[in-house]
């Protein structure tokens, strides 16, 4: 008989939790090795034997209470009803920490499974489980795992199958907290009773009494127990007094105390090798004179990989559209739907083709991240960054979010969840766009060989990267010193020890990661360039201001003029006419409508209409460029003309100084859409969306104003360096 | 940054008389020394956060980094490496201990 299951994975930060869900449900849910990876509940599904299990992968957390908003997404995940079954991931090399949690899960009396996942690494400290001791302690099986191999994967579903047997007389556990404590507990627990209304009647009162003893403000807020202050209050004296402390941490004590009473019988050292590996690395990383340099001199091997060994495999993407693009010129005659050729050659090849040949920069910038992600370096580049950070009054924790800003701004944003002070994630939330994205790649790939001489691109890059951490680092400071004035709060960041991270993990994340891409070139940039190119080309001109045709007799009959002049003047006559027809279509009519108010900055109307499609998509900037640039060569009637690159018309075009404020403006302004849209999610508030848009676009259209005037003036940049 | 440690730090130099013989707060704490925690001082904040990974008092502490300009401190506790802010760890107050 086939039934519905309801499990929930909790865990510490950094236990392995979405790797044995990912095991299990055969999803590919990205890990990490930094906590925090997980920062939203996912929901998987798997078959045991008939039955259908429903997984949910909470964000990992230290203890059952409210103090991060990761906590709070547990903590409301947890009290949900209709839940059959915890698994409880623990880190089993760090068995003390980790059961702190189990403590706490175990009081609510859900039947449980305590997965001892990285059970490979307790081996290799030396750490021995008495594993039936430990069962009956927390009254529940305990399966070992090594997830990141698979190891014990079967072992855990056989055992999650014979405690889905025993749902119905499982056993509870009987915790003790000493005498005083269990007394105050009972007492309340008798207050509570009474007060518990239907939708929390399936959680004992005993948990909620021990949450009111710690003074759990996640509880304390629930109506239901109001009324009772007077009586936790004393309740509280009275063991304070009794046991003279002072705190409300006196629940953490009794919990590490009754650890460490069922770990002295279940755990033993067999032999002393503890962290020795990691230790000795982490002597020389998060040193405090070689530290910093160390984690620039990772930052520069970063972005040189991304770049240098991706140019083999971008010239072989350009080859082949460029091949695919003469196969169609040669097998579909103009004359056969023209309008159709046009729209594949022009907008889909030049679109598109424009966007996936920088598939191989976004492939190894992510397998870049992945790498320092997994090995556990970002925690590390956290903790050296924390002092320069705190300079520009973000911290350590602003600072991962913002490195895998530079792969995309989206998962980036959400990574902020792990930053416990909201002043600070606000922050480090609107200063993140201006972390050049991967999707801001293609632009700079496109402009920079256009413009400058080979020596100078790896310096314009870097420049043009490094301008954006700079605004980012200003913007930060102007905000916390106005709208997010106020004390920082208390930091504590856990750093995992190293681990050497499986092939199998980052070259997901990479493919993932390219999928993604492709996705996104073959919908939003696909759909977005059909549309552009009937904007690019509609409607269409039919009557001349001039005419042309009479300019192009009176050429061809001039006899004064030699065939070369002839050539040229033909030429010119071409590219005016179809300056006029172009200037008469929609993106035309658009551009030239706003090309004075972006004339200061440099852009013409079709540079103009180029920054606007690219709210869609950043990429679109250079989708837009390709198919309005392609056009031009085509109706020259050139045929070498049509095969000259875009970046060859780029620079008859601009010089390199509008070249550069391109850039600029697209490194600072609105971000796209996507991640408009996750910033009014984790805001929650369309105020601050909104405001962040203007900002940007004030910032982008004042830097690039002052840079494109004061380079005119200056001369820097209007001719040629090459 | 500077103005705000010179409080906490004045903070820390006047309850130094409370201090009994031996102890000393975990900011004060040499790389590479171990300490065991004794108590908390009132003015820590997010005690319950500490208490969460395991600082409690009676727990054993090394001190394994500093950061680079300034404020955070890497210790180890419970088999575990965590990184603090020194404020917050010269309000936690630990008698030093010989080295294993």
């Amino acid at each position: 008989m086939s039934r519905k299951y309801r499990i929930v994975l909790a865990g510490n930060p950094n236990c392995g939790k979405t790797t044995i869900f990912n095991c299990l449900t055969g999803a590919r849910q990205h890990v990490g090795n930094y906590p925090g990876v997980t920062v939203e509940s996912k929901t998987g599904e798997f078959m045991l034997g008939e039955d259908e299990i429903e997984l949910i992968d909470i964000p990992g957390v230290y203890s059952l209470s409210s103090s991060s908003p990761e906590e709070g997404v547990a903590f409301e995940e947890l009290m949900k009803p209709g839940i059959d079954l915890i698994m409880n991931v623990i880190d089993s090399s760090i068995p003390q920490r980790s059961l702190y949690l189990s403590t706490q899960l175990a009081e609510l009396h859900i039947p449980m499974l305590i997965v001892f996942n990285m059970s490979d690494e307790a081996k290799k400290k030396g750490l021995k489980f008495n594993i039936q001791k430990l069962q009956s302690y927390f009254g529940c099986s305990i399966v070992q795992t090594v997830g990141s191999r698979g190891d014990g994967i079967d072992k855990l579903k056989n055992a999650l199958a014979e405690s889905l047997l025993h749902l119905e007389d499982h056993d509870v556990p009987k915790l003790t907290y000493g005498a005083d404590v269990d007394d105050a507990i009972h007492e309340l627990e008798e207050w509570i009773e009474p007060a518990m209304t239907d939708r929390i009647r399936h959680i004992p009162a005993r948990f909620f009494a021990i949450k009111l003893l710690e003074k759990d403000t996640c509880v304390m807020r629930l109506h239901e127990f109001h009324g009772l202050d007077a009586i936790i209050d004393a309740q509280i004296t009275h063991l304070y007094a009794r046991h003279a402390i002072t705190a409300e941490t006196f629940m953490a004590d009794c919990r590490y105390a009754m650890i460490s009473g069922a770990c002295r019988d279940a755990i033993s050292f067999t032999q002393e090798r503890r962290r020795e590996i990691s230790d000795k690395i982490d002597a020389v990383v998060t040193n405090q004179w070689i530290g910093l340099p160390l984690f620039f001199a990772v930052m520069y091997l970063m972005f040189w990989f991304t770049f240098t060994c991706a140019a083999p495999m971008t010239d072989g993407i350009e080859w082949l559209f460029g091949w695919i693009q003469s196969l169609i010129e040669r097998f579909w005659s103009p004359d056969i739907q023209p309008v159709l050729r046009s729209l594949l050659i022009d907008g889909v090849i030049h679109g598109v083709g424009g966007v996936i040949v920088f598939l191989p920069n976004i492939l190894f910038l992510f397998l870049a991240i992945a790498f320092l992600e997994d090995t556990g370096y970002m925690a590390r580049a956290a903790f050296v960054m924390d002092g320069i950070m705190r300079k520009f009054d973000l911290q350590g924790k602003s600072f991962v979010p913002l490195v895998l800003g530079f792969g995309c701004n989206v998962p980036a944003i959400m990574a902020t969840r792990s930053i416990e002070s909201e002043r600070d994630r606000r922050t480090t939330i609107l200063v993140l766009p201006l972390m050049s994205c991967g999707a801001r790649l293609p632009i700079y790939a496109l402009l920079i060989p256009a413009f400058f001489a080979v020596k100078y691109q790896a310096f314009v890059m870097f420049l043009i990267y490094a301008i954006g951490v700079a605004f980012a680092m200003l913007a930060a400071r102007l905000l916390k010193s106005t709208l997010f004035k106020g004390d920082g709060e208390v930091y504590l960041m856990e750093l995992p020890p190293y681990r050497v991270p499986t092939a199998k993990s980052i070259l997901l994340h990479m493919w993932d990661r390219g999928v993604m891409y492709l996705q996104k070139a073959g919908t939003i940039i696909l759909g977005v360039s059909v549309l552009l190119f009937i904007a690019n080309n509609y409607p269409e001109k039919k009557t001349f201001d001039v005419d042309y045709g009479a300019q192009i007799m009176a050429v061809a009959s001039d006899t004064a003029l030699s065939p070369e002049e002839q050539a040229d003047a033909f030429k010119r006559i071409e590219r005016m006419r179809h300056a006029e027809a172009a200037e008469y279509t929609v993106s035309g009519r658009v551009g030239k409508f706003l090309e004075p108010a972006f004339k200061p900055i440099g852009f013409d109307w079709r540079v103009t209409t180029a920054a606007i499609s690219a709210l869609a998509a950043k990429e679109i900037f250079v989708s837009q460029l390709g198919i309005l640039y392609a056009e031009d060569a085509e109706s020259a009637g050139d045929g070498e003309d049509e095969q000259e690159p875009l970046r060859q018309q780029l620079r008859r075009a601009y010089t390199p100084l509008q070249g550069f404020c391109m850039m600029l403006f697209c490194l600072l302004s609105i971000p796209c859409l996507a991640t408009l849209a996750i910033i009014r999610r984790e805001l929650n508030s369309w105020k601050w969306m909104f405001f962040e848009a203007a900002g940007l676009f004030v910032l982008a259209y004042g830097t690039t104003f002052i840079v494109y005037q004061l380079g005119l003036l200056l001369k820097i940049g209007t001719n040629y360096l090459l | 940054m500077n103005d705000d440690k010179s409080p906490s730090r004045k903070a820390g130099a006047s309850s130094c008389s409370v201090l009994n013989q031996g102890e000393s707060t975990l900011a004060e704490l040499p790389v590479g020394e171990v300490g065991v925690v004794v108590s908390m001082k009132p003015s820590l904040r997010g005690r319950k956060k500490f208490a969460d990974v395991g600082i409690v008092p009676g727990t054993r502490l090394q001190m394994e980094a500093h950061a680079p300009f300034g404020g955070l401190l890497r210790i180890k506790v419970m088999e575990s490496s965590l990184s603090i802010h020194r404020d917050d760890a010269a309000n936690i107050i630990i008698r030093r201990q010989d080295r294993p």
